[in-house]
């Protein structure tokens, strides 16, 4: 019972450890794409005037694609598992293949999405396309190998009593949303409009006018990768990785308490404190910095 | 004169996409159905390609709704078809030999009322909605029954819920390595989503042209088709396994070759390695 616990204890941090990879790696994946809501205002650039050298890999919101990329991981690893192949070799053979299709669904985004802006003069730049691919799949992969090995760690070892693929689309749309809420505000309000003043929001006036020139040369979307590593990546890591840690953390601790309603009982309580949290910190934002103000005039 | 023109604004219309790609989908499908009669499990691929023909007309549908302006919307568009179609698709396989038909029926229907939930409850006020959605729900039913024929070779639930496994001399049967007790089915569902958002979602803009639009469909579908190919190896002979995936690669290589070929095409320019072209007057 005891060594139970233990061994639940040990899997959970592991498993925190590697949705902290996963979360980072996604984010920066999706920022190199221009995935999920900085993407429309990649896709609006060029009908403002704005040519720009930034990938731009439609495939649908970061939740729906990591559900797809973990679900189809998960589903072969299992496949092979089946059949009895090595269970590391099998969730390698797994995120590979899902990788794979990932590449396959990004250059047909961005070509597809290029092509018919042909009317606004957005021309494809096939060197963006490859040597963005490589890099997106390189952290697709990471994040897709993590995930699923999370997965098999919760089936094979805690003993979850859902098969593989189905854990793999739960925890793939879990990842894409905590990519996607923690880390794309770094890009999309952020990285986007360094040429705004902080904190001053995306007028309408500057719809569409996206930073195009980096430090040296034309930006492109490897540059907002640097970036959004840096900032984004870490944040969506911390995310992910906390609700993997906590998730798991309460069923291994609480479950054998009242039939099962202890974990759902800490459930609750851990929503509370994070209520609390977010609350405090919002209200502590808004007085600390307030509401965006008018420059002051010099008083020489 | 005027049949020219009307090619080059929409290419096909859309109902005659429809009439293709229902006939096309449940002939295909019901194909599978050789396995059964030769004894042999070399026909299962023929799902994969009926699953192809539904996402096609699942496409143009999806066009036609989101010209309504929801631009966002494309994705869920494809997750609510599938939504709805795994409830048809998993109540029709207990009709045997008349699932094909019975999944598609009842997508219809499934589809029309949360169409009518959502033009008339919701008001969302889409002439085209209650059609489309109806229309989707179908296609959603009828990608995964397509989807799950070729990776079991059968589009029956018994097949689907149980796979006969040795275990110490006698022979049971296990619900665990099923296609529905293993959840392969979650994947199917997510390949198929996707795959039927992605045509349109990745073409969607000014410059968007229906050939282009639907030969990524098949690209995607014919690339969800590999994946389920190899899932089959679960359930089939490996000279099956290896009939389903020549037949998806070939597939799924001409077609991205058509799709690169057509995006040249159709893009501004093709440019390697140059610097931003500044349109005039900025």
């Amino acid at each position: 019972m005891v060594e139970n616990i233990v061994l639940g204890i040990g899997i959970t941090a592991l498993a925190g450890a590697l949705a902290a990879v996963a979360g980072a790696a996604e984010d920066t994946e999706s920022d190199i794409g221009s995935q999920g809501d900085p993407n429309s205002q990649v896709q609006l650039a060029p009908q403002m005037g704005f040519i720009h050298r930034i990938f731009n890999k439609a495939v649908s919101g970061e939740p729906p694609a990591y559900g797809l990329w973990c679900a189809l991981g998960a589903g072969i690893a299992w496949v092979f598992l089946i059949k009895d192949v090595n269970p590391v070799l099998a969730l390698i053979l797994g995120a590979t293949i899902a990788t794979f299709v990932q590449g396959v669904y990004a250059t047909s985004g961005y070509l597809g999405r290029t092509a018919s802006l042909a009317k606004f003069g957005q021309p494809v730049y096939i060197d963006i396309l490859k040597s963005m691919l490589s890099v997106t799949m390189a952290h697709a992969f990471v994040a897709v190998f993590t995930t699923i090995t999370i997965c098999y760690l919760m089936n094979a070892v805690l003993g979850h009593p859902f098969p593989l693929p189905l854990l793999g689309i739960v925890w793939g749309i879990a990842l894409g949303a905590a990519g996607s809420a923690t880390g794309n505000p770094f890009y999309g309000k952020e990285r986007q409009y360094q040429n705004q003043q902080f904190g001053a929001g995306v007028p309408i006036s500057a719809s569409g006018n996206i930073v195009r020139y980096a430090e040296a040369g034309q930006r492109n979307s490897l540059d907002n990768g640097w970036f959004s590593s840096k900032l984004g990546g870490p944040a969506s890591g911390i995310c992910f990785g906390l609700i993997v840690f906590l998730e798991l953390w309460r069923t291994v601790l609480f479950e054998h308490i009242a039939a099962g309603w202890g974990a759902i009982i800490v459930g609750f309580a851990i929503i509370l404190v994070f209520v609390v949290i977010d609350r405090w910190i919002e209200t502590y934002a808004r007085k600390t910095y307030g509401p965006y103000a008018a420059p002051e005039e010099a008083n020489l | 004169m005027t049949a020219q023109i009307t090619v080059t604004e929409g290419g096909l219309p859309h109902n005659t996409l429809m009439i293709y790609g229902l006939v096309g989908s449940l002939v295909l499908v019901y194909l599978t159905y050789l396995n059964t009669v030769t004894g042999t499990q070399l026909f299962s691929f023929f799902g994969g390609l009926g699953a192809i023909a539904a996402l096609i007309w699942g496409s143009d549908t999806i066009k036609r709704l989101c010209s309504y302006g929801i631009g966002t919307g494309v994705p869920s568009a494809g997750l609510l078809a599938f939504g709805s179609g795994v409830i048809a698709m998993l109540l029709a396989t207990r009709f045997g030999i008349a699932s094909p038909i019975v999944a598609l029926v009842l997508g219809f229907v499934i589809g029309a009322i949360l169409g009518y939930i959502a033009n008339n409850i919701l008001a969302m006020k889409i002439p085209v909605m209650i059609q489309s959605i109806a229309e989707l729900g179908a296609v959603g039913a009828m990608v995964m029954i397509g989807f799950s024929a070729m990776a079991t070779g059968s589009f029956t639930f018994d097949a689907l819920s149980a796979v006969p496994v040795t275990v110490l001399g006698a022979t049971v049967n296990s619900f665990e390595s099923s296609l529905i007790g293993g959840s392969l089915l979650a994947a199917i569902f997510m390949l198929g989503g996707i795959a039927l958002q992605h045509g349109f979602n990745a073409c969607l803009g000014p410059s968007e042209q229906q050939d282009r639009t639907l030969m990524l469909t098949a690209e995607v579908g014919f690339l969800s088709m590999i994946m389920v190919a190899i899932f089959s190896y679960v359930y089939l002979d490996l000279f099956a396994v290896l009939v389903s995936i020549v037949v998806s690669v070939i597939g799924w290589y001409y077609t991205y070759d058509q799709y690169i070929a057509l995006s040249k095409r159709d893009a501004a320019a093709w440019l390697d390695s140059k610097p931003i072209v500044e349109p005039e007057g900025h």
